[in-house]
């Protein structure tokens, strides 16, 4: 081994990377930007849930229990009337809430209480620090009424999921439309890329074809092997991972979709800022992830650090997550608000990137 | 400007940031004619092909193209255009790509009669990335005169084509220039330049001389073309 040509080897990559500002940017810049998001996200994040408390106990010790969940550092209370809970819960200004029943004094004296717990559901282990909380003030109970054990047994329901419902349940409906969104834009910036690259662009610019006809004619292109695609991860999340359901498969199909137009666009229009396949690469770190990061995939946008969600709230993709979830989770159809605005947001961005796509098919060659 | 040109270029102007890569142009070519482009590499010759076939528009002067003022989406289609580099989709086949071109302009008829004559219909089935570099570039012909354009546009066709395949070229572009295409070809090679019934040299975007090989040959004082050509791009320098 001649340490003179190993030298030569190692002079002529760092000379290459002294060119590509880019590429020293991303090996530099990215990994702080990833790191601080995500420190700035699990840190920053409000971790104590909202709860509320419904004491309609006749007798003295509801009030106890009550007093106790309102001091526990696991969760945040409101005091709320029983019967607009659901909605409360619906609308997502509660995960939880706790209904202590008329008759929980006497069945506190007779050693066996019943407390309900009312949980959203829709996201995997929020019942842990409300379950916790409850726990805690069941041993003060326990204190008050001395020389009795008290059995605990809560009447727990699910608005959403259910006992059965699992973090593959929560995270696999989001990742079913990421995965799709993912592949697709991969593939079409690096195929638009290669267009440039071979000289082909160039010569379908000489032709009598319209920049609008090349993009559309990419954008269905790449939606049949999306759609392709998108059948068989539904058909496995569904028939063999057996994620949980609750919506029509016509509506999550669609949402894939919607997703993998933009994929595409969005592929098109960031391969003009590409001159190589590498550098289309470098755009999963820069564009890609702090996406995932931020859409709410892994943390829920609403814990998020208050300047973090107003980022996520501009992000397609914290739309597209949204809708998945409403549809698999909770069963959402398209008279629902939430599914609404999450699909209008979608589209609004498909129409902006097919814009964008377009526009920079001029530029690119000029 | 007479209908008998089929593409007159008056006094073009083009740069690029502070490159001036064509300066004051002014070139008429007739129509069924074979016409050379002549210069040196960076000289200007595909810049100057660019702006005929509307890819890019001229900053002063203007580029009409039988007898349409480009750019103008309608002429593309009567302009076949062969790149420097053999543009083409390496994972299709041979016919696939011509096809394609084909069907880009109307005119998918003609894919077999193009693939004979770059002798390529034996190969039509082979994918392009399995092919020689001398057999690309006859794909890429292939591809630039499928639809029979009325303008051919050769950007150095004949690099990496070996020399029996050259004079196969050169006599398939006589004929179809005979059945009255009209064909600009840019090069560097001065054996290909006799070949063209008139010549253009250009050298730091400017167009030095114009003529027939032979008009060539008395301005320069040789009888050789490419001396012939050296003379006269010494004088450019100096201006």
């Amino acid at each position: 081994m001649s340490g003179h040509r190993v030298a030569a080897i190692t002079r002529r990559l760092l000379q290459g990377f002294r060119r590509d500002r880019r590429t020293l940017a991303l090996l530099f810049v990215a990994p702080i930007v990833i790191l601080g998001l995500l420190g700035y996200l699990m840190r920053g994040s409000s971790s104590a849930p909202e709860v509320g408390i419904a004491n309609q106990d006749s007798g003295p010790l509801g009030a106890i229990v009550a007093d106790g969940l309102r001091s526990s550092s696991h969760i945040k209370t409101t005091d709320i009337d029983a019967t607009s809970g659901d909605a409360r819960l619906k609308d997502g200004t509660l995960v939880a809430y706790i209904v202590l029943p008329p008759d929980f004094s006497q069945q506190a004296q007779s050693g066996n209480v019943a407390p309900e717990v009312h949980l959203e559901g829709s996201q995997p282990g929020e019942e842990t620090p409300v379950v916790q909380a409850l726990q805690l003030s069941m041993i003060t109970l326990a204190l008050k009424v001395a020389g009795r054990t008290v059995n605990f047994q809560p009447k727990t329901t699910y608005l959403y999921g259910g006992p059965d419902y699992d973090t593959l349940d929560y995270f696999g409906a989001a990742f079913i439309g990421l995965i799709v969104f993912f592949l697709v834009f991969v593939i079409t910036i690096v195929s638009f890329l290669n267009e440039r690259t071979q000289g082909t662009l160039e010569r379908l610019m000489a032709s009598p074809l319209r920049r609008g006809e090349i993009v559309v004619g990419y954008m269905l292109g790449f939606t049949v092997l999306a759609v392709i695609q998108s059948i068989e991860v539904l058909v496995f999340a569904l028939a063999v991972l057996r994620i949980h359901n609750q919506g029509s498969v016509l509506l999550i199909f669609g949402m894939e979709a919607l997703m993998a137009i933009a994929a595409v666009n969005l592929g098109i229009f960031l391969s003009m800022f590409a001159r190589s396949e590498f550098q289309a690469v470098q755009f999963i770190p820069l564009a890609i992830v702090p996406q995932v990061l931020l859409s709410g995939v892994i943390f829920p946008v609403s814990t998020e650090p208050a300047a973090l969600q107003w980022l996520s709230n501009v992000l397609p993709l914290t739309y597209a997550v949204n809708g998945m979830r409403d549809v698999m989770v909770k069963g959402a159809d398209l008279t629902s608000s939430s599914l609404q605005l999450d699909l209008g947001v979608v589209a609004g961005f498909v129409i902006l990137f097919i814009a964008a796509g377009t526009a920079t098919l001029r530029r690119r060659l000029a | 400007m007479s209908e008998s040109f089929a593409v007159s270029v008056e006094d073009v102007s083009r740069s690029f940031g502070r490159l001036k890569a064509l300066d004051g142009v002014t070139l008429r070519v007739r129509k069924g004619e074979i016409y050379g482009l002549l210069g040196p590499n960076g000289a200007g010759k595909t810049t100057l092909i660019r702006l005929v076939c509307g890819l890019l528009e001229a900053q002063s002067g203007t580029v009409n193209v039988l007898g349409q003022r480009m750019p103008q989406v309608a002429v593309l289609r009567r302009i076949g255009y062969m790149t420097q580099q053999a543009a083409l989709y390496p994972a299709l086949s041979v016919e696939e790509n011509v096809r394609f071109f084909a069907a880009i302009n109307g005119a998918e008829d003609g894919v077999k009669e193009a693939l004979q004559l770059v002798q390529l219909y034996d190969r039509r089935t082979s994918v392009v990335q399995t092919l020689s570099g001398g057999m690309r570039q006859r794909c890429s012909l292939a591809c630039a005169l499928v639809h029979r354009p009325d303008l051919l546009l050769l950007d150095e066709p004949t690099v990496g084509v070996d020399p029996q395949l050259r004079v196969q070229f050169w006599e398939s572009f006589r004929q179809m220039a005979a059945s009255g295409t009209t064909i600009i070809v840019s090069s560097h090679v001065m054996d290909e330049a006799d070949r063209c019934q008139r010549l253009g040299l250009i050298q730091y975007g400017r167009l030095l001389a114009e003529g027939t090989p032979a008009e060539i040959r008395a301005m320069g004082g040789s009888q050789n073309l490419e001396e012939a050509f050296l003379a006269l791009a010494g004088t450019g320098t100096d201006s």
